[in-house]
C-alpha cells in the first residue's frame, strides 16, 4: 500500500534521511515512534507531498512519487501529487480546521468540490461519520466552538469523508490534554479495528502498544528498529531503542 | 490674466513629453466637425471665476461671464445652434486643445511667445491691463509711481507681477488665487493690488473698502487658442470678430461686464458697473439654488470612487497572487508595480494617463482615465493588504486543505481569502474611505466632481464657508455608512470564527 524505498534528504547541509526504506501493507496499522527531532513527521509529511525529498521513491497504491526537489514541481508532478493525496488522509497536530466554515462545511467542503459529489449526498455522509464520532449535535457549530478533543475528531471525519485507502496521523493528540486525548484515541482505535491502512506518529507509548500492529522506531532520521509492539516495548533489540524508552516510560 | 508661470510649471512637471506634443490630425477639420455636432464646443475654467466664465449664481448649472457670451455669438455667427463649455483646469487647456477635446480654448489666454509654440492664435478679443487697487480712505497711493517701500499684492504669473518686480523698492506679495489679495489688501496687510482689470472689475470694484487707484497700465492681448493646424477655422475666427467689433456687439458684451474702456476704444468712457451687481446677486442668492449642483458633483464623485475600488480590489487580487505564486518574471513585476504605484504621486500617474498616453497614441476620456488612474493607483495598496491578510493565515490551513486533495487555486479561493480578507477587511474599508477623497484628484483632468465643483461655485460666489461646510457633510455622508456598513461586516465575520 505504502513504499518508501532509499528516501533520501536534507535541509541545507543537515542531512536528515540518508536511505531510509519501509513498507506498510494493506489494512496494517504501523506506529512511528523515536526522539523529538527523529524524522517522524517529516517521512509522513513526504509521503503526502507536503515536503520535498531529494532522493528514493515513494509509492502510494501503485501511484510513484519520485525525488520532487524542486521548489516549483511541474504541472505533472503537481497532478501526481494530488492523486497520491487523493488516496491518503492526513490528520495534524493542530487540527487545522478551517476557522470560518460550520463544522459540517469543513466535512463537506472537499467531497463537493474536489470529488463533485452531490451536496445532499455529501451532508448525508457528513452527517453519518459525525454520528460515528459522537459529535452530530455539532454540526453548525464553528471549529471556535469546540474543544481540542471535539476539533481533532472533525478533522478525523473531514479527512475520511474523501474515502481515503489509508490515514496518516501526525501526533493527533500531543496538542490534548489526555481526558481530550482520550476520546480522540478511541476513535483511531475504532478505524483501526475497521481494518484502515493506517500511520501514526505518536509519543503516547502506551497507545501504541495497544493498537500498532508494528513499530518503528525513528532515531535521527534512520530506522533503528522495527517489530511488533509486544516485542519493542518489552525486549527491545537495539540498544538506543532501549534508552529512548527508558527516558519516555522512566522503566527497564 | 496671465498664469504663465503656473502653467510652465506644470510643464516642466508633467513631463517634457507633453512639451514636445505633436499637434494631433484630426481627419475632418474642426470647422467641418462643428457643423456636423451642430454645436460649438469651446474650453475654459470656470473655476478661473468671474467675469470671464463662471457659474451662474441664481442658477448654477448655467454658466455665464463674458467669454460665455462671446461664445454664444461665434456660435451664432458660425451657424451652430449653441456653444458649449467644455470644463478644464486652466493650466492644461492648451494641452487638452492639443488633444483635441474640444474646438478651441477661450478663457483669457494672453498672447504669448512661448504659446505661439503650440497654439494658433485668432485676433485679439480684448486689450486687458492692469488695475491698481487700494483701500478707500488711503490717499497717499495715487498711481503706480508712488509704490515705493509699499506691500503690493498681485497674481504668480500675471503682467503685472512683471510690472512690479521691475520696478525698484517695492514689496511684492505673489498670491495664486484672485480672491485673497483683496482680502489682505482690505485687511490692511497689504497697501496695495495691481491686477488685470477684469479681475478688479469683479472683485474689487463692489468692495466698499476699496477703491481703483489711478488709470490702468501695461496692457496685453487675450486671443482665442486654436489648433496648430487649424487655419480655416482661425480664418473664421477673425472674421467672426472682426464683425463682432464693427457691429458694436463686442463692445455691448464688455459693457454689460463692466469690462469697457478706452484701450478698447478711445471713444469708450471708463467701467459700467454691471459687473458689480453680478456679485452683489451671488453673494445674496439663496444657497438652495447650488444643490442641484453639488448634489451631481457628488453623484460624480459615487460612480467615479465606487468602480475604482471594484477594480482596486480585483487587479489588487490578481497582483498579489501573481506575486505570492506566479514564480519569476511575473513576482517581481507585480512587485514592481506595487512598488511603482505606491512610490510616485497619484496625481502625477493620473496626468501621464490623460495628457502623456495621448502621446504615443493612446486618448482616454476623461472618466476612463479617472477610473484606471484611481483604481491602479489603489490597486497597489489593496495588493499589499491582501499579501499581509495571506500571509497572517496559518501556514497549516494551506497544507490541510491540500492534504484534501484540493488544487491550490482551489485551496486559495475557499480556505486562504476568506480568512485573508476578514483579516484585510479594516485595512480595505480605510482605503475606500480615502479613495472617496483622493477622487476629488481627478478634477485635474477634466472630471467636474464634487470638489471641483464646489471650488468653481466658491470661486465665483465667494461663499467659501457656506459652500464648503455642504460640500464637507455631503463628503461625510457618503463616507460614514461605509464606516457602519464595514464595522458590521468586521462583526459578522468575527461571529463566524468564535
Ligand atoms: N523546514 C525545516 N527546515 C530545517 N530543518 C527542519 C525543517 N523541518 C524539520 N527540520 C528538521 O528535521 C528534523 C526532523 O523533524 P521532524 O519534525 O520530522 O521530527 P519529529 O520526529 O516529528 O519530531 P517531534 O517528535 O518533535 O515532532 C528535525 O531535526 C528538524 O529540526
Ligand atoms: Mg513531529
Amino acid at each position: 500500500m505504502i513504499n518508501v524505498r532509499d528516501l533520501h534528504k536534507s535541509y541545507g547541509a543537515n542531512r536528515l534521511f540518508e536511505g531510509v526504506s519501509f513498507q506498510v501493507e494493506k489494512g496494517e496499522a504501523v506506529v512511528l515512534i523515536g526522539p523529538s527531532g527523529s524524522g517522524k513527521s517529516t517521512v509522513l509529511r513526504c509521503i503526502n507531498g507536503l515536503e520535498t525529498f531529494d532522493s528514493g521513491e515513494i509509492t502510494v497504491a501503485g501511484i510513484g512519487l519520485h525525488s520532487i526537489n524542486r521548489k516549483r514541481p511541474m504541472k505533472e508532478d503537481a497532478e501526481t501529487i494530488r492523486r497520491v493525496r487523493l488516496k491518503l488522509g492526513m490528520v495534524f497536530q493542530q487540527f487545522n480546521l478551517f476557522p470560518h466554515m460550520t463544522v459540517l462545511q469543513n466535512v463537506t467542503e472537499a467531497p463537493i468540490r474536489v470529488l463533485g459529489m452531490g451536496r445532499a449526498e455529501a451532508i448525508a455522509q457528513a452527517r453519518d461519520f459525525l454520528k460515528k464520532i459522537n459529535l452530530e449535535g455539532k454540526a453548525e457549530s464553528y471549529p471556535a466552538q469546540l474543544s481540542g478533543g471535539e476539533q481533532q475528531r472533525v478533522a478525523i471525519a473531514r479527512a475520511l469523508a474523501m474515502r481515503p485507502e489509508a490515514m496518516l496521523f501526525d501526533e493527533p493528540t500531543s496538542s490534548l490534554d489526555p481526558e481530550m486525548a482520550g476520546e480522540v484515541l478511541s476513535v483511531i482505535r475504532k478505524l483501526v479495528d475497521e481494518g484502515m491502512t493506517t500511520m501514526i506518529a505518536t509519543h503516547e507509548m502506551g497507545f501504541a502498544s495497544e493498537v500498532a500492529g508494528r513499530v518503528i522506531v525513528f532515531d535521527k532520521g534512520s530506522i533503528i528498529e522495527t517489530g511488533p509492539p509486544s516485542q519493542i516495548f518489552t525486549s527491545p533489540k537495539v540498544l538506543r531503542t532501549r534508552e529512548f524508552l527508558n527516558r519516555v516510560l522512566g522503566r527497564f | 490674466m496671465s498664469r504663465l508661470l503656473k502653467f510652465l510649471l506644470l510643464l516642466a512637471g508633467i513631463a517634457a513629453v507633453i512639451y514636445m506634443a505633436a499637434p494631433s490630425k484630426p481627419k475632418e477639420s474642426t470647422l467641418e466637425k462643428i457643423k456636423k455636432r451642430g454645436y460649438l464646443l469651446w474650453g475654459s475654467d470656470a473655476e478661473g471665476g468671474a467675469p470671464y466664465a463662471f457659474p451662474n449664481p441664481k442658477n448654477p448649472s448655467k454658466l455665464v461671464g463674458f467669454e460665455v457670451d462671446l461664445a454664444g455669438a461665434i456660435a451664432r455667427e458660425l451657424g451652430v445652434k449653441k456653444a458649449v463649455q467644455s470644463q478644464n483646469a486652466w493650466d492644461s487647456l492648451i494641452p487638452a486643445l492639443e488633444r483635441g477635446d474640444f474646438d478651441f480654448a477661450m478663457n483669457g489666454i494672453e498672447i504669448t511667445k512661448k504659446r505661439m509654440e503650440h497654439v494658433l492664435f485668432s485676433a485679439p478679443y480684448y486689450v486687458y491691463t492692469e488695475q491698481l487697487v487700494v483701500r478707500r480712505d488711503d490717499s497717499s497711493i495715487k498711481s503706480v509711481a508712488d509704490l515705493k517701500g509699499k506691500k503690493v499684492g498681485t497674481l504668480s504669473g500675471t503682467v503685472a507681477q512683471d510690472i512690479l518686480m521691475g520696478m525698484r523698492g517695492v514689496n511684492v506679495r505673489i498670491y495664486s488665487g484672485q480672491v485673497e489679495p483683496y482680502q489682505d489688501l482690505a485687511l490692511g496687510r497689504l497697501d496695495a493690488v495691481l491686477l488685470d482689470l477684469p479681475i478688479a472689475a469683479y472683485y474689487a470694484r463692489p468692495n466698499p473698502a476699496l477703491k481703483f487707484a489711478g488709470p490702468p497700465v501695461g496692457e496685453g492681448l487675450y486671443a482665442i487658442a486654436i489648433r496648430k493646424n487649424d487655419t480655416e477655422l482661425k480664418k473664421r475666427l477673425d472674421e467672426i470678430l472682426a464683425k463682432l467689433y464693427r457691429t458694436g456687439e463686442l463692445k455691448r458684451i464688455y459693457e454689460k461686464w463692466g469690462l469697457w474702456n478706452s484701450k478698447q476704444d478711445k471713444l469708450a468712457a471708463f467701467f459700467k458697473n454691471s459687473g458689480a451687481e453680478t456679485l452683489d446677486e451671488s453673494r445674496s442668492a439663496p444657497i438652495k439654488n447650488f444643490f442641484p449642483m453639488l448634489l451631481k458633483g457628488a453623484g460624480v464623485t459615487v460612480l467615479i470612487s465606487v468602480s475604482s475600488m471594484a477594480l482596486a480590489i480585483t487587479l489588487g487580487l490578481m497582483l498579489t497572487l501573481l506575486r505570492l505564486y506566479a514564480g519569476p518574471p511575473f513576482d517581481w513585476l507585480a512587485t514592481g508595480y506595487i512598488e511603482i504605484y505606491r512610490g510616485t504621486p497619484l496625481l502625477i500617474q493620473l496626468y501621464i494617463l490623460y495628457y502623456g498616453l495621448p502621446n504615443i497614441g493612446i486618448s482616454l476620456n476623461p472618466v476612463m482615465a479617472a477610473f484606471l488612474g484611481l483604481g491602479m493607483n489603489y490597486a497597489a495598496y489593496e495588493s499589499e493588504l491582501y499579501r499581509a491578510g495571506i500571509n497572517a493565515v496559518p501556514f497549516g490551513q494551506m497544507e490541510a486543505a491540500l492534504s484534501l486533495g484540493m488544487k491550490r487555486g482551489l485551496a486559495l479561493k475557499r480556505v486562504i481569502l476568506p480568512q485573508a480578507v476578514k483579516i484585510a477587511l479594516p485595512g480595505i474599508t480605510n482605503d475606500f474611505i480615502a479613495l472617496f477623497k483622493d477622487s476629488s484628484l481627478v478634477s485635474v483632468i477634466a472630471m467636474v466632481e464634487l470638489t471641483k465643483t464646489y471650488s468653481m461655485l466658491a470661486a465665483s460666489t465667494l461663499r467659501f464657508f457656506q459652500l464648503g461646510i455642504i460640500t464637507a457633510l455631503l463628503y461625510f455622508g457618503m463616507s460614514y455608512p461605509l464606516s457602519l456598513l464595514a464595522r458590521r461586516l468586521e462583526k459578522k465575520l468575527k461571529k463566524d470564527r468564535r
